[in-house]
């Protein structure tokens, strides 16, 4: 009964709480905690190295002579008109008169056997069609929804006409169609030019309605290409079509017609042009481009050479290195090549 | 005649106080018991944001970083119609996506807050109802006032800081815990002062007014005087306890709350841990100012070479059917201004499509990155401290990767190298060296028929045993008395009374905040001089088996410019004498010297003898005063105790007034543990390429002796020492030092591969001592320029006697020179400074409570465990990270430059083939995942070869995974692998039907594909999650890829699908890949055999060793 200890006995055992053995906060072991998850670790020894570059080598020349091969079997023909087919100087102004006679013939002589479908394109030069001005000028609304019609405020100046009424296509797109034809004769035979199924089909059933009809297309002051039938819903235009899907590069090649009919060599053919098309106001070309298809589309020998030299690079990288490793051995896991051992 | 000679006897004059107070014009008076509205209430908030504030505050506080507002600035930039690149919605998405996740996870995190706060505030405390008469009724803790009174009764939390008036202990004792505020979990003791107590005990009631300093956030520190009953009684940081803190072991206590809510010391100390940036985040600069320099070179000369392409064709735009200047229907141009107009326009837009090549997303990746590679390290196990629970700690998430360059480790030593847990070994008592410990079982007392037994027993000297127990009419035998009278009197140490499983026995617990001092009061209970109570008051001591009372007449603190303590006791016998123990460099000058001189020699012969032991040492001594000294004293004293403000500074003199004359009594040694593994994680971190300095307030001796046992110091280094009283010696030593290392020097070979310190090669190893005297005459002056060169030559440091600010200066000697990363560890308050001030501060859990680890980077329970976490996670960091940064340039500059070739051939106008929602997804989707997973999966090489090889960690060192090389490298790579991406297919395609959304598939695609595939080769290690998240995002590429061609608005409707069903795309991409790779696969390889870093043979090392164990287990079975 000491007064001098009054708190002495009811000091309980506080200060040890944090010492209980159950509340560990030790982390779980685990394989992921650990980071000890299985793993797989490539080195890139010699036999990898060369093997690598000698697989890549021996898959892709046979690949280059395939490709070059097919490239080959292609059969082209390609006639550039612009200036032929203008027989004045003044070509802008020629081309803008509507009522000069625009018909040119061209004739050409077939090297080798074509076999159908033959593909005649028509091929033009320096028209950006991947023009930041020209690409956004269309409204695909439009030309699905009749309810959209008057969705032409991403297609001026080619959006209304002057009193206010939407041009259906709109935009620059749809305006600048092109606008030259081809007849075809073989041998002087006229031959039919097929010009369906050209556009894709997901183009045709679902980016172009089929009630909708062309309206005041082409009636501004500034004609850019063709005119469209206004009784032929869109999604029967393919051309149109084929043309509004523009091409990635300035000089492209698109769909004008099939010829199913095999043309034999030496055989003469004569395209009457109508040379409708106004390439000449920003000095570009056009050319008609006749062809056979393979496996790798069209006449085409760069994918060959690049598969060849790429395959040869890589069987040669493969003796190259066979080589060095013959010349310089190097101990694999040597810890004498560590940096301060050496 | 002192500065406090007595001048009016009677109470401590109120109007100087007062006055003092008013001077300072800053104090807040406080009536007990009437809860005043002038002051905060007590609720708090953490919550940053109420519903209505959220939307503005948080897209404030988000647009304080910069790189978001270079985000709103594009998206701006892209909603000017003559501008826009993208649709607007597209160009909105990726910043309202980042703007939108950074915002719930803000929301998410501020709920909890709001839950927490209302829980706090919604919590109960019994709180004195005005106008009754001790009626105390539960109040929630947000409606208490300050000067409210407050019940809290044991094991609850304080609701807010208040002095304390009364509790349950007749003398005004308590005890709280402040866990919640420093992380220090042993006891503090505090005390209401014996007026309140009294007058409580008294009527049940207290009145009074209290003025005390305004708010602050000195947890240490507090200054207040209460008038009661027309005295002015003193209140220090003793009587004060605040919010957060719990009471422990008292029945009840009673307070007035003084601060309140926001004014909490707890809640204005509530700031977040440390903000650092970085090495490799601020070298990243120096590329972003680069990769800046080329998007504006690349708008520049997409803008200019559109302005020609104008100008050549100017004449033709009107007819021209893709350009269509004229509006025919306005008669006006349509959407040109002429070509300087045309030019800028595109320059805008240029920055617009090329902006990506700066990649904002970067910063988020790395944010991501750091928090999986934190998560990776707390749960490692290897960094789990068993004796103290503890798991290694993040507390700064940004500079995970500098663990992974560190050059220079700067460690305290008490508690950081040592375990800090103090044994009593020897003394030396008047000339007398007591040395020959045997362990034995240490003495009991008996109280009230029960058995207290100290918690631990000290080896115990039978001499001095002998001496104590038979004789104490012998002199020599009093002064022994004295001795430990001295030990067990002269500290703040509190015992505790546990019970045991035996009723019988109670284990005696002190408490202490010094680990010396509960060394010093268990020594002299082993000898039976057994410290049994501490009031604010007095102590009780069981000297011998009988019980004696000392009252605590006066307490003067240690402090670290006086480096000793002292107390003034009231002795049973009337006497009142002055016991102080310190350090001997502080004790020796204020000892008696001409009185025994043979006495102090002595002692100081031991107490050589017991440093270069590795010993800490402490001396102790005493004064008798007489009557008219210690009046003297005491009225200064008290003055100087009810002063509220520049009280410190009084006291200090106060204390060295009256300790002088001093008697020595002798000396204690005490043995400092050396923690688990600390001499070979030294030396793996020196293997490593790390110099290890050790700054210490220890002794010279103590500090070579600990030295020496931790290996830093071996028997052949060449040592230099600098321990000088002046300028002029410590610049001749620093001289003489100089050329000592240039002797070094020219021995040393020249032509080594790495920079090899001058010391290492020639043979001999310099160490440097410095004393903090001397770093006196040194940091801040010319002098720090000749410590650089001499430290820098040496291969071990040690500082000696470093007070705290010192432990910066020397940090900072090195940070400020030098390029290298320093690293400072430490566990008490005294390396805060060095850790906030080192590139990376790692705190240590220890025995020195929280301050340390508030202040740190990086917490973790054991030196040894800096091994693990440089060496194996620092080194990880670091590899991954900078490969991180260096391929996020890398990608997205490929993909910038695929744009940019396209644009050479759409007359300059920046169409992009890829559409512009791959555009945007390339950063957000295509690309970024893997290199996330990447950052905080792969491991170069695994912790045991790491670690088996130390000098692995050189490659962070040598910024092996992150220079301008290595940028201009990938820089290239990029260019080589966008040439391929863009230029294959457009030879293959040139005068095709291709469309431009076809093209652009493949585009996008292939680039997508070239940058996996070249994170792909670069990933060392492949787990399954690796695995699904490289070959997923192509999978989700491709995915995506249909599901735009497949939204039939858009004008790539179907280009997709028809492009894949072409034999061509798939030659294409096939032959795309492979040569973009081809390069960076050739050089891998040349590299990887030829020029072998050493990372690459410690793989192949892992790899062999791997295959040799299989190959001997498979000839086991044979």
């Amino acid at each position: 009964g000491d007064p001098g200890l009054p708190s002495s006995a009811m000091y309980p055992l506080e200060m040890e709480g944090n010492s209980n053995p159950k509340t560990t906060n030790k982390p779980k072991y685990s394989k992921f905690t650990q980071q000890e998850l299985p793993a797989c670790k490539p080195l890139l020894t010699p036999e990898i190295v060369i093997a690598a570059f000698a697989l890549i080598g021996a898959l892709f020349v046979p690949i280059g002579l395939a490709s070059l091969h097919a490239s080959r079997q292609v059969v082209e023909l390609v006639h550039r008109y612009d200036a032929s087919c203008v027989p004045v100087d003044d070509k802008v102004g020629f081309i803008q008169n509507s009522r000069t006679d625009k018909t040119c013939t061209v004739t050409m002589t077939v090297p080798k056997y074509m076999k159908s479908p033959i593909h005649v394109y028509y091929l033009i030069d320096g028209f950006y069609q991947n023009h930041r001005r020209y690409v956004r000028s269309r409204s695909d609304k439009q030309l699905r929804y009749k309810s959209a019609a008057h969705l032409t405020s991403d297609c001026v100046p080619e959006g209304d006409t002057a009193d206010h009424a939407p041009i259906v296509p709109c935009g620059l797109v749809a305006w600048s169609l092109f606008n030259d034809t081809y007849t075809v004769r073989v041998n002087g035979v006229v031959t039919q030019v097929n010009k369906k199924d050209i556009a894709w089909k997901s183009d045709k059933n679902n980016k172009f309605g089929k009630n909708i009809y062309p309206s005041n297309f082409q009636k501004g002051r500034l004609i850019g290409g063709a005119t469209l039938n206004e009784s032929i819903p869109l999604s029967e235009q393919e051309d149109l079509i084929v043309w509004m899907r523009t091409a990635a590069l300035p000089t492209f090649r698109k769909l004008y017609g099939r010829i199913e009919k095999d043309i034999n060599a030496n055989d003469n053919v004569t395209v009457v042009i109508q040379n409708n098309y106004n390439t000449y106001s920003f000095g570009g070309s056009k050319a008609l481009v006749l062809s056979t298809a393979s496996w790798i589309g069209g006449k085409n020998n760069f994918i060959g050479i690049a598969y060849l030299t790429i395959g040869g690079l890589c069987l040669s990288l493969a003796m190259g290195f066979l080589v060095l490793y013959m010349v310089k051995r190097r101990n694999f896991g040597d810890p004498s090549n560590l940096s301060w051992n050496r | 005649p002192g500065p406090f000679r007595p001048s009016r006897r009677d109470q401590p004059d109120p109007s100087a106080s007062e006055r003092e107070l008013h001077e300072g014009g800053e104090y807040r008076a406080v009536a007990v018991g009437e809860p005043s509205p002038e002051f905060a209430g007590n609720a708090v908030r953490t919550a940053k944001y109420s519903a209505l504030t959220f939307l503005p505050r948080n897209l404030f506080e988000q647009f304080r970083r910069l790189s978001y507002v270079y985000f709103l600035a594009i998206t701006v930039l892209n909603q000017l119609p003559q501008v826009a690149v993208f649709g607007r919605g597209a160009s909105v998405l990726p910043l309202a996506f980042v703007l939108f996740v950074t915002a719930v996870k803000d929301a998410y995190e501020d709920i909890r807050r709001h839950r927490s706060d209302r829980r706090e505030n919604n919590r109960l405390a019994a709180v004195l109802a005005p106008q009754t008469a001790g009626e105390y009724l539960p109040k929630k803790w947000k409606h208490i006032r300050v000067g409210d009174v407050v019940r809290v009764a044991s094991n609850e939390t304080l609701p807010a800081d208040m002095v304390l008036l009364a509790t349950s202990d007749p003398t005004g004792l308590a005890h709280v815990q402040t866990v919640n505020l420093d992380g220090e979990t042993n006891l503090k003791t505090r005390y209401a002062k014996q007026e309140t107590q009294l007058s409580f005990s008294h009527d049940g009631h207290v009145a009074g007014m209290l003025h005390c300093e305004r708010p602050n956030r000195n947890i240490y520190g507090f200054q207040a005087n209460l008038e009661i009953d027309g005295k002015r009684v003193s209140l220090g940081p003793s009587n004060i306890v605040l919010r957060g803190c719990e009471l422990k072991n008292t029945t009840w206590a009673i307070g007035v709350v003084v601060y309140a809510g926001k004014e909490t010391k707890v809640m204005l100390n509530n700031s977040g841990p440390p903000s650092k940036r970085s090495r490799l985040e601020t070298q990243l600069n120096r590329e972003t100012v680069i990769l800046s320099i080329m998007l504006i070179g690349m708008c520049i000369t997409a803008s200019v070479l559109a302005g020609i392409w104008l100008l050549n064709h100017q004449r033709e735009l009107e007819f021209t059917q893709f350009f269509r200047e004229k509006d025919y229907t306005t008669g006006k141009n349509y959407n040109y201004y002429g070509i300087g107009m045309q030019i800028f326009v595109t320059f805008l837009m240029a920055v617009i499509v090329y902006q990506v090549i700066i990649p904002i997303s970067l910063y988020i990746s790395m944010e991501l990155v750091r928090l999986g590679q934190a998560y990776f390290m707390g749960a490692d196990n290897d960094l789990y401290d068993e004796s103290s629970r503890s798991r290694f700690q993040c507390r700064a998430l940004n500079i995970n990767e500098d663990l992974g360059q560190i050059k220079y480790v700067f460690s305290d030593k008490t508690g950081t190298l040592t375990e800090n847990k103090m044994e009593f070994m020897c003394a030396s008592i008047h000339g007398v060296d007591y040395s020959s410990g045997k362990p034995a079982c240490g003495s009991s007392v008996v109280v009230d028929d029960l058995l207290w037994t100290p918690k631990m027993a000290v080896r115990t000297d039978p001499q001095l045993l002998k001496l104590l127990n038979n004789d104490s009419s012998n002199e020599e035998a009093k002064l022994v008395l004295e001795f430990f009278l001295a030990l067990a009197a002269c500290n703040t140490i509190v015992p505790l009374v546990l019970d045991t499983r035996d009723p019988k026995q109670k284990l005696i617990d002190y408490q202490g905040e010094s680990p010396d001092e509960q060394a010093l009061a268990y020594a002299a209970a082993s000898y039976g001089i057994v410290l049994v109570e501490r009031t604010s008051g007095y102590v009780v001591i069981d000297v011998l088996g009988d019980r004696q009372r000392f009252d605590i007449l006066g307490l003067h603190e240690f402090d670290s410019d006086r480096k000793r303590m002292s107390v003034i006791v009231g002795c049973p016998d009337k006497t009142v004498k002055l016991y102080v123990k310190g350090a001997d460099s502080s004790m020796f000058g204020i000892i008696n010297k001409s009185l025994e001189l043979d006495n102090v020699r002595a002692t100081e012969a031991h107490l050589h003898k017991y440093s270069s032991l590795g010993l800490r040492t402490l001396v102790v001594g005493m004064r008798e005063l007489s009557q008219p000294e210690f009046e003297e004293w005491q009225l200064a004293y008290e003055k100087a105790s009810t002063a509220v403000l520049g009280r410190g500074n009084l006291l200090r003199s106060i204390a060295a007034n009256v300790e002088c004359n001093i008697h020595i009594l002798g000396a204690s040694g005490i043995e400092d543990k050396l923690q688990d593994g600390v001499p070979e994680a030294i030396e793996s971190l020196r293997q490593a390429g790390m110099k290890v300095w050790i700054l210490t307030g220890d002794k010279q001796e103590t500090a070579i002796s600990i030295g020496y046992s931790c290996k830093l110091l071996t028997n052949d280094m060449t040592q230099i020492v600098i321990n000088n009283n002046s300028k002029e010696s410590c610049k001749r030593s620093l001289e003489e030092a100089l050329a000592r290392t240039k002797e070094h020097r020219v021995a040393s070979s020249i032509g080594s591969p790495y920079p090899v310190l001058a010391s290492e090669s020639s043979g001999t190893v310099l160490a440097l001592i410095v004393d903090g005297n001397s770093l006196v005459y040194i940091l801040e002056t010319e002098l720090q320029e000749e410590l650089f060169k001499v430290a820098t030559e040496c291969s071990v440091v040690l500082c000696c006697r470093v007070a705290p600010l010192q432990k910066a200066g020397i940090v900072a000697l090195i940070k400020n020179r030098t390029d290298d990363m320093t690293l400072a560890i430490g566990d008490g308050a005294n390396d805060v400074s060095m850790i906030q001030m080192a590139d990376v501060g790692v705190g240590i859990n220890g025995q020195e409570g929280g301050q340390a680890v508030m202040a740190s980077d990086f917490s973790m329970g054991q030196f040894r465990f800096l091994v693990p976490l440089l060496l194996v996670h620092g080194h990880w960091n670091y590899q991954r990270m900078g490969y991180m940064i260096l391929y996020n340039f890398y990608k997205n500059a490929t993909f910038v430059l695929v744009l940019f070739w396209y644009v050479l051939y759409t007359s300059f106008t920046l169409t992009t083939a890829i559409t512009e929602w791959s555009s945007l997804l390339y950063t957000v989707l295509y690309t970024s995942l893997p290199t996330i997973v990447v950052g905080i999966l792969d491991k170069d090489l695994s912790k045991s070869t790491l670690l088996a090889y130390p000098k692995l960690y050189g490659s962070g060192q040598r910024n092996e995974k992150y220079n301008l090389n290595l940028f201009v490298l990938n820089m290239l790579e990029a260019l080589w692998q966008s040439l391929v991406v863009f230029y294959i297919p457009y030879f293959a395609y040139r005068q095709s039907t291709i469309g431009m959304s076809s093209l652009g598939d493949l585009w996008a695609l292939a680039s997508v594909i070239v940058v996996n595939m070249q994170l792909a080769m670069d990933i060392i290690r492949w787990n399954w999650i690796i695995h699904v998240f490289v070959w997923g995002t192509i999978a989700a590429t491709v995915i995506c890829l249909f599901v735009i061609d497949s939204i039939w608005v858009l004008p790539g409707y179907g280009a997709i699908y028809h492009i894949m069903g072409q034999g061509l795309f798939w030659l294409l991409l096939l032959i795309i890949v492979v040569t973009a790779m081809v390069p960076h696969f050739a050089i891998k390889a040349f590299s990887e055999h030829f020029v072998p870093s050493d990372i690459q043979i410690g793989r192949e090392i892992e790899k062999f060793e791997a295959l040799n164990q299989v190959l001997s287990v498979d000839s086991y079975y044979q």
